[in-house]
């Protein structure tokens, strides 16, 4: 029935017309585009150029949570408030409970960051050994990453006293995720890799082949880069020391006691920066800046509008200059009224007038760590240490008080009790290391003194309605570890 | 070469020697059965040849036929065709066209290229003509079709003049791949795009990492004119738009434009001026004295209050308090002899905002021509060319206290906002001041582009039975998007973070280039009872999005250039892609036109998939059958059933690992990035089956659909949570499987037939249900949408809904609505007419976050006790509390006109005039405790809309027309 169809020369014409244009479209075009967006990670023979830019990375990396560490150690450790009317969490989260695993800008943080920043340091630890460079210049590379890494890894287990914690992460993804260990070995796993890196940078030769930037001014050839190596090492032994000292049960039942870590530390101290004649401020640092493509420091605040604030307790425990009326020296130049007269900013039954003023502008760097302390780190280890003497602590003590703080000697002697020692010790580690990393939270987590942390709201808030106040002394394992293991 | 061109002219010359040698003129007339009244705008074509006219006003028409007895079929839109045998000797016909009050004759596009009735549809695809589209003026497209699609929850994001909205189409279409529907513009795919407008640098609402723009965007289909579009046609699931394949997953949304009528040239004009208001506020806690303001807001609120008393401000309603003057003009028009015809139109939008700096303007200019090139060619051409100019203020989450909806909970009713001699009092309860913050920021976003596409018909074959017709379609759609935003330095909040003033310059421009080629064949028996269409094609698509954004910090009061600022922040973001399908289809019209039955498939690539140079197949497949009543007068029942697939392609970048950058004290740095790519990564795949029937009955008095599909979809693109200690945070794989059903149902009822009244009510209901049938992956919360688990979380868990909101205490809610209605009706009484659209949606959760800064706070109007009391409850653990019923029901739109007699506009020289009040989203009526129901924090999302922070309230609108015809 269908009539045959005869297609003219016409229509001939314009079928293969359309068949060529479909072949030339399907054909001609090359798909395979390029994502123009982002860099190819490092691999196999790296330039010194891409060696830099990864190491640079691993920096930058790090640098990503570190002030949001800050802040938030420093409001569990009832260092500061964040009176936030746009996010409630820091005044009951943070305060009150309950931490949530599962956001890394609360409770699930100082995980993943740190995570990523260590895992940037194996893409080029996995590849360094086929990269254009002297066998001396690999070494430095290999010293500067561990190090690095090691700080990566302190900041987790700052913020973590629980049993979970990977080391051996340096696997493919998709493989068997790293076992998790206990916190004792975690830290003593930090040891060893410091160690490492020392070994490497002593056979680094006198130049780094990688620019560490601004934040390591001074300490930029494997040479003096080590005396930081050393000074990490020496509060990793510290830690340990002290927190191996606590009653079993206080901190974690598999902690094991370390008794020649203060002498270990002692050593550290003694191959490290540590230096009377150096300004305190001396040390390694993150830098931040509000240059092109750079990363402002989030936690400078504009004084009279500040509402990250300054914990009422700082200024009633400050203790009066040598002579004078003026508070703490330390004080006066990391805190200031938020208003003249003084503008007392209150939010969800917290209050307090005075703003905080550590890191000045956007620019400000955020300390590593610095000379002034590891002159309370040697006044510690002196007091416990089997090397030291305690005559030796109380004078790194003074040391400081009066440097930096202007303040008269301590009144703790020889004869004194090491909880008085403690006391003071703890004190002027506060108001010199206050807003630099949680050091108040840390240290009487170590000495099993969080009970002395002030609870501002006993019964709570009214409005917001707000529980007790707790201080936790960690944070939760993030969520998202735990669930990638069941 | 020059034979084929020999042939050519051979042909012409012959066609045009038989035309000259055997034509008769027979002239005619059209009218309506029922009224007699005269119908223009008819095609007479001569059955079995190209010749054609057009009926002119007085619907006559004069038409050459070959010698001997033949046939004329006549159509129209809005009555049903017939064919008038003229036998040899006539030369004068009267054809009576009956009424297709249900439009079932309209053809619907079902290929490319090729269409059938929808009497013989084997889908449940909607048609909306244009005056359905238009019954109420509206700012963007997207607003025209809500509550009008049965199966498609349309929604906007906020109020924020200017458009962003959503449409969804039936259920859950993936987790994480595109989420909007394909639109295609006469034949051509235009850009969708959504792009930031950089206010994140000011409001830090992704702050703490969240990795999701709260910037409150606008969707570039916003930019299409309503008033231009002659019908709008939606395919909403995968058996229906398996012919645009792997990109078709969230529906299809094919708009033709309106085009030329031959005749007269006729001009039409509307001018209208009209209004809006805010919709509704949220309120504030009134303070009865000192000790309560002291109690709440401590000691800084001791100075505005005595021991008796505090004063009350209503800072919100000045705020957004505004009545602006709204003015539109439009104008077309329309004309051609029956070699060209052409339509011109323009329209001229001004909107004020209801808050102060804020306002909507679109300009727009279109041009479409159809030129006949001898008697086998045919070249459209249309241009378009929009601009729009929107400012949208400060809304949604921020961290810095600058978005009013954050800010107004911490402000209490006793500070005044307002200016004392043009200065605005500092806010001493919190860090800026929502009065001065409008004043002073400017947030403009002003967009440029241009629409443009040529096709070229070629009716390569037309004998009686067979025809051959050739398209070749050349599109181009650019826009230039361009962001100005400037907070100066002496707003409160600026020099918080240390840089007073913040300027953002953001460019973004897409290019979209389509080349669309077919070849349809035609087979139609002698006695019609069988035809066959088989049609074939290419698509190819290019696409250049390319965004860049300078943020500059630290720069005077007075600039407002990013060079003038003292750091400097730029980020460029580009996305070329590239995608081809190849399509081939096969419809069947069987039985007497009551069979249809239709198969085809698509092969598609693109160059994001983890294999460019792969095909996916997209196959399909549908049937239907029509039971025609013997009583004649047009009842008929039809059965129908589609199978299809579609795709849903992976995000661009989605196939590398790469690294992402940094620089650190000028050094750059690079390290990995959260997420790792798949270089396998491939689309997801839709299969939907759907059924069902329609019946027209009663005369046609009624039409009733009913649909039922079951929508699977597989491999789908999931970003699953990694251990963090890998170093990511996501890695991004195809897996899993989500099922949707859903019944969607469409009453039409003509109730009333009279000589003068024309009367439909339309009704429309749907719902869907969606499971989580696989996932090879622990259940998990979308990363990025909400604020964690305590605040609501929307949690991806086998054999649950892929909508379930769960909170603290567990499951506490649902997005997905129970179900969706709409009634609308169009009354025409002799020179009356009113027309209105209720849009109800029943159920769907939203997380109330605005009402918990409220209470947080304690400045919620209701604080004492119940917001005390939520704050309790969500405190101990109960999440529940604020996720809140989200239904609504809105008068979307109203209008009432008159059509002056006629002898009033032509004492005036104009052919017809005509008066209108229409209003839009007038009433509404809803249990939901926040500002709008209708509200999404972060924009358009496959499953996590309906979360609130703070967004811009919703506004009603009242406009008085006036339209003119020459």
């Amino acid at each position: 029935m269908r009539a045959p169809t005869k297609l003219s020369p016409v229509t001939t014409g314009m079928i293969a017309g359309l068949a060529v244009a479909t072949v030339i479209v399907a054909g001609a075009c090359d798909f395979n585009i390029a994502n123009p967006n982002n860099p190819a990670s490092i691999g196999p023979n790296a330039t010194a150029a891409q060696v830099d830019a990864a190491a640079q990375g691993v920096v930058a990396a790090f640098r990503i949570d570190l002030t949001s560490w800050i802040l938030k150690s420093g409001i569990i450790g009832r260092e500061d408030y964040r009176l936030d009317t746009a996010d409630p969490r820091f005044t009951s989260e943070l305060l009150t409970g309950p931490l949530d695993p599962s956001n890394a800008a609360f409770g699930g943080g100082q995980w993943q960051r740190e995570y990523r920043s260590i895992a940037a340091g194996y893409t080029i630890l996995n590849v360094i050994g086929s990269a254009q460079l002297t066998d001396p210049e690999k070494n430095a590379v290999r010293g500067f990453i561990q190090t690095m890494q090691a700080l990566a890894f302190l900041i987790v287990l700052d913020a973590h006293t629980e049993d979970s914690i990977p080391i051996d992460v340096n696997r493919p993804v998709g493989g068997p995720l790293a076992p998790l260990v206990t916190n004792d070995s975690a830290y003593k796993a930090l040891n060893v890799i410091l160690d490492s890196a020392q070994t490497a940078l002593q056979a680094a030769g006198s130049a780094f082949p990688n620019e560490l930037g601004p934040g390591f001014a001074g300490f930029n050839t494997p040479a003096t880069f080590l005396k930081f190596n050393r000074a990490l090492a020496a509060r990793v032994y510290a830690y340990r020391a002290s927190l191996g000292a606590l009653p079993a049960g206080t901190y974690s039942t598999t902690w094991s006691a370390c008794p020649t870590c203060w002498d270990a530390a002692l050593t550290a101290l003694g191959q490290s920066f540590i230096s009377a004649t150096a300004p305190l401020d001396q040390g390694t640092y993150v830098t931040y800046s509000t240059g092109n493509q750079d990363l402002p420091n989030d936690l400078s605040q504009d004084v009279p509008s500040a509402i990250q604030l300054v914990h009422p307790s700082i200024k009633a425990n400050a203790e009066l200059q040598t002579g004078g009326t003026l508070l703490d020296q330390r004080f006066l130049n990391k805190v200031a009224d938020r208003g003249t007269p003084p503008d007392t900013f209150s939010l969800a039954c917290l209050a307090s007038a005075l703003s905080w003023i550590r890191y000045p502008t956007p620019n400000s760097s955020v300390p590593i760590i610095r000379n002034e302390e590891l002159f309370l780190l040697r006044a510690e280890a002196n007091w416990f240490g089997a090397t030291g003497t305690k005559a030796q602590a109380i004078s790194d003590l003074n040391f400081i008080r009066q440097t930096s703080g202007g303040l008269n000697p301590t009144a703790v002697t020889t004869a004194s009790t090491d909880a008085a020692f403690v006391d003071d010790l703890l004190k002027q580690r506060l108001y010199s290391l206050m807003y630099e990393g949680g050091h108040r939270w840390i240290d009487l987590r170590r000495y099993g003194r969080l009970g002395q942390l002030p609870i501002d709201r006993p019964t709570g808030c009214a409005s917001p309605t707000l529980p007790k106040d707790t201080v936790f002394s960690t944070l939760p394992v993030n969520s998202f570890e735990v669930q990638a293991r069941q | 070469m020059v034979q084929r061109i020999s042939f050519v002219s051979l042909a012409l010359s012959l066609a045009v020697g038989v035309a000259s040698a055997q034509q008769r003129p027979i002239t005619g007339k059209v009218v309506g059965s029922a009224t007699s009244a005269p119908v223009a705008g008819a095609s007479v074509t001569v059955v079995g040849t190209p010749i054609g006219a057009v009926t002119n006003d007085q619907g006559e028409f004069t038409i050459s036929a070959p010698a001997g007895p033949i046939t004329l079929l006549i159509r129209s839109v809005g009555y049903r065709s017939r064919q008038v045998p003229v036998t040899a000797d006539a030369s004068s016909v009267t054809a009576n066209l009956d009424q297709d009050v249900f439009n079932l004759e309209a053809v619907v596009v079902t290929g490319q290229v090729t269409g059938v009735a929808q009497r013989n549809l084997a889908n449940a695809v909607t048609t909306l003509p244009a005056a359905e589209i238009n019954r109420a003026p509206t700012q963007t497209l997207e607003g025209a079709l809500q509550g009008k699609i049965p199966g498609a929850l349309i929604q906007e994001n906020s109020g924020a003049p200017g458009g962003g909205a959503q449409i969804i189409m039936r259920g859950v279409t993936t987790i994480n791949a595109g989420v909007d529907p394909l639109v295609v513009l006469d034949g051509m795919i235009v850009a969708n795009d959504a792009i930031p407008n950089g206010m994140n640098a000011i409001t830090a609402a992704q702050a703490g990492g969240n990795p999701n723009n709260q910037d409150n965007k606008v969707n570039r289909i916003a930019d299409l004119i309503p008033n231009d579009i002659e019908s709008i046609e939606v395919l909403k699931g995968a058996s229906a738009a398996a012919i645009y394949g792997g990109q078709a997953a969230n529906g299809v949304i094919i708009i033709t434009t309106k085009r030329g009528r031959a005749g007269k040239p006729r001009f039409n004009v509307t001018q209208r001026f009209g209004t809006s208001s805010v919709a509704n506020s949220i309120g504030s806690r009134r303070f009865a004295d000192s000790a309560e303001a002291v109690a709440t807001f401590k000691a800084a609120a001791a100075p505005y209050c005595t021991k008796t008393s505090c004063p009350f401000f209503d800072n919100e309603s000045v705020l957004f308090g505004e009545h602006p003057l709204n003015v539109e003009t439009d104008a077309s028009m329309t004309g051609g002899n029956d070699q060209t015809q052409y339509y011109v139109s323009g329209i001229v939008r001004k909107d004020g905002g209801i808050a102060p700096n804020t306002g909507y303007q679109k300009q727009s200019i279109r041009a479409n021509l159809d030129q006949l090139l001898g008697s086998r060619f045919k070249l459209s051409v249309n241009l378009n060319s929009i601009h729009s100019l929107s400012n949208r203020g400060l809304s949604n989450n921020d961290n810095t206290g600058t978005s009013p909806y954050v800010v107004l909970p911490t402000t209490p009713s006793f500070f005044d906002a307002r200016p004392v001699n043009g200065v605005y009092p500092v806010n001493p309860f919190t860090t800026s001041n929502p009065l001065q913050t409008f004043a002073e920021l400017t947030n403009a976003e002003d967009v440029w582009r241009i629409l443009g596409s040529s096709t070229l018909k070629v009716d390569a074959v037309t004998t009686p039975t067979q025809r051959v017709q050739l398209t070749l379609t050349g599109g181009l759609d650019f826009f230039s998007q361009r962001n100005d935003v400037l907070s100066p330095a002496d707003l409160q909040f600026e020099p918080l973070d240390g840089e007073p003033g913040t300027v953002i310059l953001g460019k973004g421009s897409d290019l979209r280039q389509n080349l669309v080629g077919s070849v349809v064949h035609t087979y139609t028996s002698p006695s019609n009872a069988l035809s066959a269409t088989s049609s074939a094609g290419f698509q190819y698509e290019n696409r250049d999005l390319n965004v860049t954004s300078v943020v500059g910090r630290t720069i005077a009061l007075g600039l407002q250039n990013v060079s003038q600022a003292t750091s400097i922040t730029s980020t460029q973001f580009e996305q070329p892609i590239k995608n081809l399908g190849l399509y081939a289809q096969e419809e069947v019209l069987a039985a007497n036109q009551r069979l249809l039955l239709t198969a085809g498939a698509r092969a598609d690539r693109s160059s994001v998939n983890g294999d460019p140079d792969h095909y996916y197949i997209y196959p399909k497949a549908a049937a239907s059958y029509r039971f025609v009543s013997s009583a004649g007068g047009g009842d008929e029942l039809k059965v129908r059933a589609a199978w299809g697939q579609t795709g849903n392609l992976p995000l661009f970048g989605a196939r590398f690992a790469l690294d992402t950058n940094a620089v650190v004290g000028g050094q750059f740095g690079q390290f990995p990035s959260l997420q790792l790519g798949d270089p396998t990564i491939k689309p997801e795949r839709n299969t939907e089956i759907e059924g069902g029937l329609d019946a027209t009955f009663g005369n046609q008095f009624a039409t009733f659909g009913l649909t039922l599909y079951q929508k699977t979809i597989t491999d789908l693109l999931l970003v699953q949570s990694v251990a963090p200690s890998t170093g990511y945070q996501t890695r991004i794989f195809n897996g899993g499987e989500i099922r949707n059903r859903g019944i969607e149902a469409a009453l039409a009822v003509s109730p009333v037939r009279a000589p003068d009244v024309n009367w439909i009510l339309r009704s429309t209901f749907s719902l869907n249900r969606s499971k989580v049938l696989q996932l090879p992956v622990p259940n998990f919360n979308i990363v990025g949408i909400g604020f964690g688990t305590s605040l609501g979380a929307f949690r991806i868990a086998k054999d649950s809904s892929a909508t379930q909101i769960v909170g603290t205490e567990g499951v506490v809610g649902d997005a997905n609505p129970d179900f969706l209605m709409s009634l609308s009706s169009d009354l025409t009484y002799k020179r009356f007419s009113l027309g209105f659209l209720w849009d109800w949606k029943h159920g769907g959760d939203v997380i109330n976050l605005t009402q918990l800064l409220y209470d947080l706070a304690g400045n919620s109007p209701d604080q004492v006790p119940a917001g005390n009391q939520r704050v309790t409850d969500w405190l101990g653990g109960h999440t529940k509390v604020y996720v809140q019923d989200g239904s609504y029901l809105k008068l979307r739109e109203v209008s009432v006109g008159y059509d002056l007699p006629p002898d009033l506009p032509q004492h005036f020289g104009m052919r017809t005039a005509r008066i209108s009040f229409t209003g839009r989203n007038l009433l509404r009526f809803t249990p939901y405790k926040g500002l709008d129901p209708e509200v999404s924090n972060f924009d358009n999302q496959a499953i996590g809309r309906g979360v609130d922070v703070g967004p811009f309230p919703p506004s009603r609108s009242f406009f008085f027309s006036i339209d003119v015809g020459f």
